[in-house]
């Protein structure tokens, strides 16, 4: 906790706008937008922008200064030099296994368990406003973390990658050329794929956030719980299991750079997404509509 | 919601109710719907004919074929199919699940794409044009067919006449070592293997890919053989065989199954069969088909059970004890020599099967001693005197076709 963010500021900013809504406007965007706010000023999340938008240019510039070895290295990262539009899909790929979640993992922590921890959660629920819409617009802002996360990636590494690689057509996985226009196009899919993937994330994150008034604990909750997805996937005695993991399809986003794009396994993923945002969002509403705010 | 406020406890019905909705909907997805569907019934006869006079030159699909051939871990064998790039090479066929999209429009224009998590081997066949590409070391094959080719190619000769030429004759026999990989080019095989030793009988409808299909089931007479049944489904309008699972004596899983996933009848685009070099890639002219893909040649053709990647020689003719589904053939076999011509990828090939033979279990009986692989489909015995011996059989019935030499 920064001293930048006194506790008085976020109880008093909550008050007034809860305050000032009436009832009857059950759809008003104003917690929302005071949520995004608090998220978007705490130092700590812009410190985690940061180092998101490091790793793209990272790359880049490492890439740049020593050209990786034909056909070695990790994926994409042998194909940056044609285009400056695999930077991103590259950061993205590393970034998906610690980072991305790390940053998600941080936000869910924050956003019941940090508050139950700061004693605002009791202020925020003697104001006017109904648990489960302080809990929608609380996964509301995690999904747009989500996506927040993803295009700082993704805007960071286009730019390095364009300013020192330029615009060339992609290389798509079937050997085929498509041109930059088209080549945006398949990275914009692929930002909101991997975001729909971490948005399911936040609603596991969402879930444990309720059952614990630390945050820390929050956040190394949902750390062991990726990491455990991960290992778990890569364990081919288990194998029934996988399609059961949320991380399973993660890095099938690859699947957006054939020609043309093959659809099966993102499908897969995007169901398996929306079934765990389903089961722990509605976990989280149970959970938290009968907790006892004790702090 | 005020029940919810009443009774607080009753929260928790709500995402318990969700997870059993979607266990629910993936249960019955997964589940082939063998419920009679409507379909007029057919007898085995018939619909052979319909196989016989289907007439479907263009189509786009995804093929997924899993194996499960009780093999044991071999190191070096990638089983799971998905680390890496391995699972995109064209030689990584005999185990694990692999997912393929096929292009087919008339007999000179195919594509084959071999999907690995993030990489792509496809088979480019158009006109007189047969493009290899692996995205894994941005490498691109270039064999010119002759006329000649690709006019037997559009004939078929592998199969039945009126089935879909799947592919240019020359390239699915060559590229994995006999593993049929698409659905008619499985049930071709297993067709051609009909006659006085299996039981046709048909069962009711089944779905692949979202189409009602008949199954046809081959059921062998002959005991010996380690396959239980052949089950191919075939597509109740179009006459396609849509699935080709092929079931082990012991176990109840298919042992071998390729099938569609999805697929389309209609005239794929054009843009799918064009391919021209991207740059920075290595091309290599060929005349040989094999020069890029770890140079196996086919082993004695034996349409059912996918063989193993065994790589034979030329001399001395193959020996074939038995007949029917319990056929055993018997083969002269040595190790290539590491230094075979063809660089590395013949040297990697030869590695592998170097270690592959010392993990496997040594046994010895009259007919000398060996190596012996037992899958749940099929046996091999590779003996010290430089004999393969194999076949759909347990590996018993190969030792006494090794001694009756």
């Amino acid at each position: 906790m920064s001293a930048a963010e006194p506790v008085v500021t976020e109880v008093s900013e909550r008050a007034r706008v809860a305050g000032a809504a009436p009832l009857s406007r059950r759809l008003s965007t104003r917690l929302l937008r005071s949520e995004l706010r608090l998220i978007a000023g705490r130092r700590r999340n812009q410190m985690g922008l940061l180092v998101l938008a490091a790793v793209p240019v990272l790359i880049a510039v490492a890439v740049r200064i020593s050209s990786p070895r034909e056909g070695r290295g990790p994926d994409f990262l042998s194909s940056i030099t044609s285009n400056g539009l695999f930077v991103p899909l590259a950061a993205l790929s590393v970034e998906l296994g610690l980072f991305l979640p790390l940053a998600i993992a941080m936000l869910a922590g924050d956003s019941v368990a940090g508050e139950a921890n700061l004693g605002t959660l009791r202020y925020l629920l003697t104001v006017p406003v109904g648990r489960t819409r302080l809990l929608v617009t609380k996964y509301a802002s995690l999904v747009i973390g989500a996506v927040w996360g993803v295009a700082v990636v993704v805007v960071a590494g286009a730019v390095a990658g364009i300013a020192l690689f330029g615009t060339g057509p992609m290389l798509t996985l079937s050997g085929s050329e498509i041109s930059f226009g088209a080549a945006v196009w398949r990275v914009v899919l692929v930002s909101l794929y991997i975001a729909a993937g971490l948005a399911a994330l936040g609603a596991v994150g969402l879930f444990i956030s309720t059952l614990t008034e630390q945050p820390l604990a929050a956040t190394v909750a949902l750390m062991i719980f990726t990491i455990l997805s991960w290992i778990a996937d890569s364990v081919p005695q288990i194998s029934w299991l996988h399609p059961w993991l949320l991380v399973d399809q993660w890095m099938a986003f690859g699947d957006l750079l054939r020609d043309p794009p093959f659809w099966d396994n993102i499908a897969q993923g995007l169901r398996v997404d929306l079934g765990y945002a389903v089961v722990f969002g509605l976990l989280a509403w149970a959970r938290f509509a009968g907790k006892d705010i004790t702090s | 919601m005020s029940f919810f406020i009443d009774h607080p406890k009753a929260r928790w019905a709500l995402p318990v109710a969700a997870l059993g909705v979607i266990g629910a909907t993936a249960l019955t997805v997964n589940q082939t719907a063998n419920a009679d569907s409507g379909l007029p019934s057919r007898t085995a006869a018939q619909l052979l004919a319909d196989v016989r006079s289907a007439n479907v030159s263009s189509l786009s699909g995804t093929v997924v074929q899993t194996s499960d051939l009780g093999l044991p871990e071999i190191p070096g064998l990638s089983m799971s199919g998905r680390p890496g790039s391995a699972s995109s090479s064209l030689t990584s066929l005999i185990s694990g699940t692999h997912t393929w999209r096929v292009w087919l429009d008339g007999p000179t224009r195919q594509r084959l794409a071999l999907i690995g998590s993030n990489g792509e081997s496809d088979v480019i066949h158009n006109g007189n044009d047969v493009w290899l590409w692996s995205s894994a070391d941005k490498s691109a094959v270039h064999h010119t067919l002759s006329t000649d080719q690709v006019r037997a190619g559009s004939a078929g000769k592998r199969l039945p006449s009126g089935l879909p030429s799947g592919l240019p004759s020359g390239v699915p026999s060559t590229l994995a070592s006999g593993a049929p990989r698409t659905p008619d080019e499985a049930a071709a095989a297993a067709l051609a293997l009909m006659g006085q030793d299996t039981t046709v009988t048909t069962s009711g409808a089944a779905s692949v890919a979202g189409r009602s299909a008949y199954e046809l089931i081959l059921t062998p007479k002959d005991k010996a053989t380690l396959v239980g049944s052949v089950r191919i489904a075939i597509d109740s309008q179009v006459h396609v065989p849509l699935r080709v699972q092929v079931y082990s004596t012991k176990r109840t899983n298919p042992a071998f199954e390729v099938g569609f996933s999805a697929v389309d009848f209609a005239k794929p685009d054009a843009r799918q069969f064009s391919f021209t070099p991207p740059p920075g890639t290595t091309v290599t002219q060929s005349d040989h088909l094999l020069a890029g893909t770890g140079g196996t040649n086919a082993t004695a053709p034996k349409p059912t059970a996918p063989e193993p990647t065994a790589p034979t020689t030329g001399q001395g003719a193959p020996k074939v004890v038995g007949s029917g589904w319990s056929t055993v053939v018997v083969a002269p076999f040595t190790v290539p020599a590491a230094s075979k011509g063809s660089a590395g990828s013949a040297a990697d090939s030869t590695a592998q099967l170097n270690g592959i033979l010392k993990a496997l279990p040594t046994t010895s009986g009259t007919w000398g001693s060996g190596h012996v692989l037992e899958g749940s489909l099929f046996s091999v015995v590779l003996t010290n005197d430089g004999r393969v011996a194999l076949g759909a059989v347990p590996a018993s019935q190969l030792f006494s076709a090794l001694a009756a030499k």
